[in-house]
């Protein structure tokens, strides 16, 4: 890894559908035809009833942050220039949660149980990552 | 029924080297030290160790081959974990086993490691498995600059925080009190009382954890030896029986650094009583909880300290922050936990510098620290793996 270049999410056959959505600006979910759960990471079988039969169903983008934190310290030092950052777990309506951050909200106004709605960071790479806002 | 390794086997000799920050020493030097001092302890010889069970490996620390070879020992049986604090226990209960199935007579559990040397492994960009498939074990996310162990740790304190109504000044009971502990501790880096107006004052690292809620980082070695009951008896101390032990706990259900049902990554936010299930070293021990005279824990961030003590029961889902306070987890309290300073005051040797000490508390040797009449002291950490310690005192 650089130490400039702030890292990419690794691209396995596994999740590969869930990064090309987003670059088109749509979540999907990797979801059981079996039991009907979606579910997150993207793995190869439903984790809940061990179906091989997944398909990819769009989710509404809209959930709530579980949990949240500010990282205060500098441990890489691509990320330096925006100190203080949030990091923030989004429980969606669909169930799974999401790592991700949140953008047009101050810092100290992150709360556990905050509505949120998906947005999209720009493509880096080919790559767009997932990030939310405070649900209107 | 199943057979049970209930006091068949024991630590017969503990060793260190000094601890302390930017060591000139290479790691295999530490850890010579340790081996040595370990077998001086137990009345052993070199030739007398034929398995090692290596928790923390290259390049914080020493690979199981390199530490055979450059001490001279004849093997017969090595194990080595995965390079993470969380295995302690399991090299602890590898090493038992293998004894207590024959595969070895004598294991040197040797942890032997440089953080101030290797720094850069901890979230930096050196530290590469942050960017394993779909994240690290401590809830790592790089894309989005959560490449710390730390990060995991504050994202399960904060949704505890809010489900809870704890705060941080509850939370600072946990380093204000293993300071107390490592200030009676010759061997503690950390020589100065903590008072919760600096650890509320100390600088925010990852809200909520602030400096103080965060564990050391340091240099140095321990050497735990593991023989048959049968041998330790024989021996020049008085055994330290592993009375009891279960296994690290995985799954959806499970975060390294959250209770069951925290609702941290993809646990269920339900938060219930222990299990049976998770309580299964109290029963192979033969114990009740309530015979436990003090708890031992990976402390590498003070939440964690709180979740174990739910996770086993202690107290009630909810109520670890209050319980704390009062000294009830210091020294004269309820229940002593980390009587040596743990990670967050005496030093970062992986967790083993609490295993030495509870070797030293049930030998009777713990001096000043000593908890009076413990006969059943327990190592269990927040990710639910535990052994509990017997005195044959």
């Amino acid at each position: 890894m650089s130490e400039q270049t702030k890292p990419l999410p690794r691209i396995t056959p596994d999740n590969q559908p869930f990064w090309d959505a987003l670059r088109e600006g749509k979540l999907v979910l990797p979801s059981c035809a079996a039991c009907g759960k979606p579910h997150l990471p993207p793995g190869p079988v439903c984790p809940f009833c061990f179906s091989d039969r997944l398909e990819w169903r769009p989710a509404s983008g809209r959930g709530t942050v579980s949990t949240w934190t500010v990282v205060h310290k500098e441990w890489f030092p691509a990320f330096a220039a925006d100190i203080p950052y949030n990091v923030v777990q989004v429980e969606l309506e669909e169930g799974p949660r999401l790592t991700a951050k949140v953008v047009g909200l101050a810092n100290d106004r992150l709360r556990v149980g905050l509505p949120v709605v998906i947005d999209f960071d720009e493509a880096r790479e080919g790559i767009t990552l997932p990030r939310f806002r405070p649900a209107p | 029924m199943a057979y049970s390794i209930r006091d068949q086997t024991a630590i017969v000799g503990i060793g260190q080297s000094e601890f302390g920050r930017f060591l000139p020493d290479s790691q295999l030097r530490l850890g010579a030290k340790a081996l040595k001092a370990a077998l001086d302890d137990a009345g052993l010889t070199r030739a007398d160790v034929d398995g090692v069970a290596i928790h923390l490996g290259w390049p914080l620390g020493v690979d199981y081959d390199r530490v055979a070879e450059t001490y001279g020992l004849d093997l017969r049986w090595v194990s080595q974990t995965w390079l993470h604090g969380r295995f302690v226990t399991s090299a602890i209960q590898q090493a038992a086993m293998a004894v207590a199935c024959g595969l070895a007579n004598v294991v040197a559990c040797v942890t032997a490691i440089s953080f101030t040397r290797e720094r850069q492994i901890l979230g930096g960009p050196g530290d590469a498995e942050g960017t394993r498939e779909d994240g690290g074990t401590h809830g790592e996310s790089p894309p989005y600059g959560l490449t710390a162990p730390a990060g995991g740790a504050a994202l399960a304190m904060q949704r505890y925080m809010a489900l809870y109504g704890a705060t941080s000044a509850e939370l600072a009971a946990v380093p204000i009190a293993f300071r107390k502990h490592a200030l009676k501790s010759p061997h503690a880096v950390m020589k100065k009382p903590l008072t919760l107006a600096e650890h509320q004052a100390s600088r925010m690292v990852v809200d909520p954890l602030r400096l103080y809620d965060c564990c050391l980082i340091t240099d140095g070695a321990a050497v735990v030896l593991v023989a048959s009951a049968e041998r330790a008896r024989d021996l020049k101390q008085a055994p330290v029986y592993i009375a009891g032990m279960q296994g690290l706990r995985s799954g959806r259900d499970e975060f390294i650094f959250a209770p069951r049902g925290l609702g941290i990554n993809q646990q269920p936010a339900r938060r219930e009583q222990p299990p049976e299930r998770d309580l299964a070293v109290y029963r192979m021990a033969g114990i009740e909880r309530r015979d436990v005279a003090g708890l031992y824990t990976y402390d590498a961030f003070s939440p964690v300290v709180l979740f174990v003590l739910e996770r086993f029961g202690f107290c009630g889902p909810g109520e670890a922050a209050s319980w704390v306070q009062n000294g009830r987890i210091e020294l004269g309290g309820e229940l002593p936990m980390n009587t040596s300073g743990g990670l967050l005051s005496e030093a970062h040797v992986g967790g083993w510098n609490s295993i030495l000490e509870i070797a030293r508390q049930l030998r009777g040797a713990a001096g000043e620290r000593q908890i009076a009449n413990a006969r059943y002291l327990q190592w269990g950490t927040a990710w639910g793996d535990s052994v509990i310690f017997r005195s044959s005192r």
